[in-house]
């Protein structure tokens, strides 16, 4: 038993980060506009957040560990938005390209963590220290619950909570508010919304800020539980929500059940040589690698005929156009 | 249109802003320049790392600064613009004109551009650490070739992974496990060390065949991943007890791994105790003493010039360092007398090599330990 629940919570390592980034990628497309940038603005956010974190921590500032994540999330977000603007504003109102904006945003980043890193660290150097006083041991009362206290309150970050939190205020805002019936018409039919009266322009800004506050949030969330230093990637992680977002049909909960089957089957390969029974079988890792991206294409195989993406998804509005 | 142009203005300022902030930090960051003048005798080229990298670069930087601050010698060091043989060989061009005599490479990447510079700036001294200077044609057979002008420095991993697997074993660890990097030769020597090390303090211990349990593994890579520490986590988490994390950043994520699950980790290279509390020893290369007496060498007129110098416990280019290890019975004594039978030669430490053939993990001679090679 003690497997499962060691594999259920190294699979919350992988899985969190995905399901926060590739919501935010949804809120984005359903809204019309495609964000590739999500890779790029995770590091940003990432970047903003651990700088933050050691700034105060080698500062010798006492401060709870819970509440100074908390502030390195609300940095990571704040970079996030700024960093989305930039794309918002180049494929809502210049009309680009939204492919190409987001692969400026995807080359910049990295380009800028290490140029900036290296800047203001006062060792020089591009890597960002920081110390884990994050990690959950046992969560007071909830983790003595059984199985679900040892899968979810034990070795853990408050991270996972604000994931599902995520999960369930993002279904909410787009199936039961006004806001989100709004967004998702900018997405399917921009005209129609804006004949009713919906300034899709808005719609497409907010869209795209909300992906920027997931998206940073998603780069910090993805570090903190992994590393102790930033070096100024989020490998590849930001491209993978991308394939999440599109194997869970742009919706929040199919996205919810993908992200949990790349991060198990990504737990799974790399955990392999330390899991009973597997570790006897000892097939190679490649094998648990491979199939994410098998089920991927297989999945699209058979689904994309009816296909969910957003109708609009990656043309820019154009008022004159009917 | 003016709303397009204030978000517009934001933005520029936004980053123009970052770019400033970053501008007005970074006088001071600059390399140290010693004692006066313009031109700099001793001087470094980083390898792809930075200078702090706890590593390499940080190891070696710190032999050249000891030597300079004793006898005043001006030293600077150089960060190559990119991890290409042109850029390396820029940042010499760039080093030489700056007045270098001396000039210390760190990293066997520097194997093609000093076998190039020697030859380009025969009035200048080279001291490439961790291998010996060649053309890099490897499907041909390298030319290798040591100018008069340089000095090979290589080193005996195998002997400090040794020291490590033997001192784990005597501290009472029996389940252990090796995360290397990319691997190349010097992490493959550590790799083997660790086991005969494991062993030989088996053998030692009168243990009995198989109670020594190694999983071994290369990341192929040295960088941190979330998926070493997964697989860091998952070793511990079924009865490992330490990791030898032996390749720059990897260990990172084995620490963050051991952390978690309040185990242990041993470090490489250099002494990494500071890194994080659960390391309790590092596998080391003393950089710094062979950096060092290179140099003492260059200023008393006899610069081993033309030679590939392989620094081994004998003259204490390899140990492990006991004054910040973290073991429960394995004492300074216990240290001494083991590294005493390596510098002797007592014992017979397999590299990568043997007999001209390559060596596998299969090939090490083990009864005591069992070793579990994971893909």
């Amino acid at each position: 038993m003690s497997t499962v629940y060691f594999l259920v919570q190294q699979t919350m390592f992988f899985s969190i980060p995905l399901l926060i980034v590739a919501l935010g990628g949804m809120f984005s497309e359903r809204g019309g506009v495609v964000n590739i940038a999500l890779e790029g603005i995770m590091v940003f956010g990432a970047f903003a957040g651990i700088v933050m974190i050691d700034a105060v921590q080698s500062a010798g500032i006492a401060i709870n560990g819970q509440l100074l994540l908390l502030l390195a999330i609300l940095t990571a977000a704040a970079t996030g938005v700024l960093v989305s603007l930039a794309h918002a504003y180049a494929s809502i109102h210049m009309k680009a390209d939204q492919v190409i904006s987001g692969t400026a945003i995807n080359m910049l980043a990295p380009a800028f963590a290490i140029f900036v890193g290296r800047v203001i660290n006062t060792r020089g150097t591009q890597q960002v220290r920081f110390e884990d006083w994050f990690h959950l041991e046992k969560v007071p009362v909830l983790g003595s619950i059984p199985v679900l206290g040892d899968m979810l309150f034990t070795n853990a970050y408050i991270t996972t909570y604000l994931g599902f939190f995520i999960l369930i205020a993002a279904w909410a805002l787009l199936y039961k508010t006004k806001f989100g019936l709004r967004l998702r018409a900018c997405g399917d039919h921009p005209q129609a919304a804006d004949s009713a009266g919906i300034s899709v322009y808005k719609m497409r800004y907010a869209g795209v800020m909300l992906s920027g506050v997931l998206a940073g949030i998603g780069g910090l969330v993805f570090v903190i539980p992994t590393s102790r230093e930033f070096n100024a990637t989020v490998s590849g992680y930001g491209f993978l929500a991308l394939a999440v977002l599109i194997f869970g049909q742009w919706k929040p909960l199919r996205i919810l059940a993908a992200a949990f089957f790349f991060g198990l089957l990504k737990a799974v390969a790399a955990g392999s040589s330390g899991l009973p029974l597997l570790k006897d079988i000892a097939l190679p890792s490649y094998f648990y690698k491979m199939m994410p991206f098998i089920m991927t294409l297989i999945v699209l195989a058979f689904t994309s005929r009816k296909s969910q993406a957003p109708r609009a998804a990656g043309i820019p509005y154009d008022k004159g156009v009917r | 249109m003016k709303k397009t142009n204030l978000l517009a203005i934001l933005v520029a300022a936004l980053f123009a802003a970052c770019l400033l902030a970053g501008c007005a930090s970074g006088g001071d960051d600059n390399p140290d320049s010693g004692s006066s003048g313009d031109a700099f005798e001793l001087a470094l080229i980083t390898d792809i790392g930075t200078i702090d990298d706890k590593s390499f670069n940080q190891g070696s930087w710190e032999g050249l600064k000891k030597y300079a601050d004793e006898f005043n010698k001006t030293h600077k060091y150089y960060q190559p613009a990119a991890k290409d043989n042109t850029a390396y060989l820029d940042a010499i061009d760039l080093a030489v004109k700056g007045g270098a005599k001396v000039i210390v490479t760190p990293g066997f990447l520097f194997e093609v551009p000093i076998y190039l510079a020697q030859d380009m700036y025969p009035d200048v001294k080279f001291i490439l650490l961790d291998g010996s200077p060649n053309d890099g044609d490897w499907d041909n057979g390298p030319d290798f070739k040591t100018g008069a002008n340089t000095v090979g420095v290589t080193y005996a991993e195998q002997e400090a992974g040794f020291l490590a697997g033997y001192a784990a074993v005597i501290d009472g660890y029996r389940n252990l496990g090796f995360m290397g990097g990319m691997a190349v030769p010097a992490v493959k020597k550590f790799g083997y060390g660790f086991i005969q090390g494991a062993e030989y303090a088996g053998a030692e211990l009168g243990l009995g065949a198989g109670d020594i349990a190694i999983r071994y593994h290369y990341t192929g890579d040295f960088i941190a991943t979330p998926e070493i520490e997964t697989m860091s986590s998952a070793w511990y988490n079924d009865g490992v007890e330490v990791i030898f994390a032996c390749g720059g950043a990897v260990g990172n994520s084995v620490m963050a791994a051991a952390e978690k699950a309040g185990m242990k980790v041993i470090g490489v290279d250099i002494d990494q105790s500071s890194e994080s509390a659960t390391v309790i020893t590092s596998a080391m290369k003393e950089l710094a003493v062979s950096v060092y007496d290179c140099l003492k060498d260059y200023y008393a007129g006899n610069f081993p010039g033309g030679k590939n110098i392989t620094f081994t416990a004998a003259n204490y280019g390899v140990g492990l360092p006991m004054s910040t290890s973290k073991f429960e019975t394995f004492k300074q004594s216990d240290y001494d007398i083991v590294f005493a039978k390596l510098q002797d030669g007592a014992v017979d430490i397999w590299g990568d090599m043997r007999n001209g053939a390559d060596v596998s993990v299969s090939d090490i001679p083990k009864s005591i330990v069992i070793v579990n090679e994971i893909a």
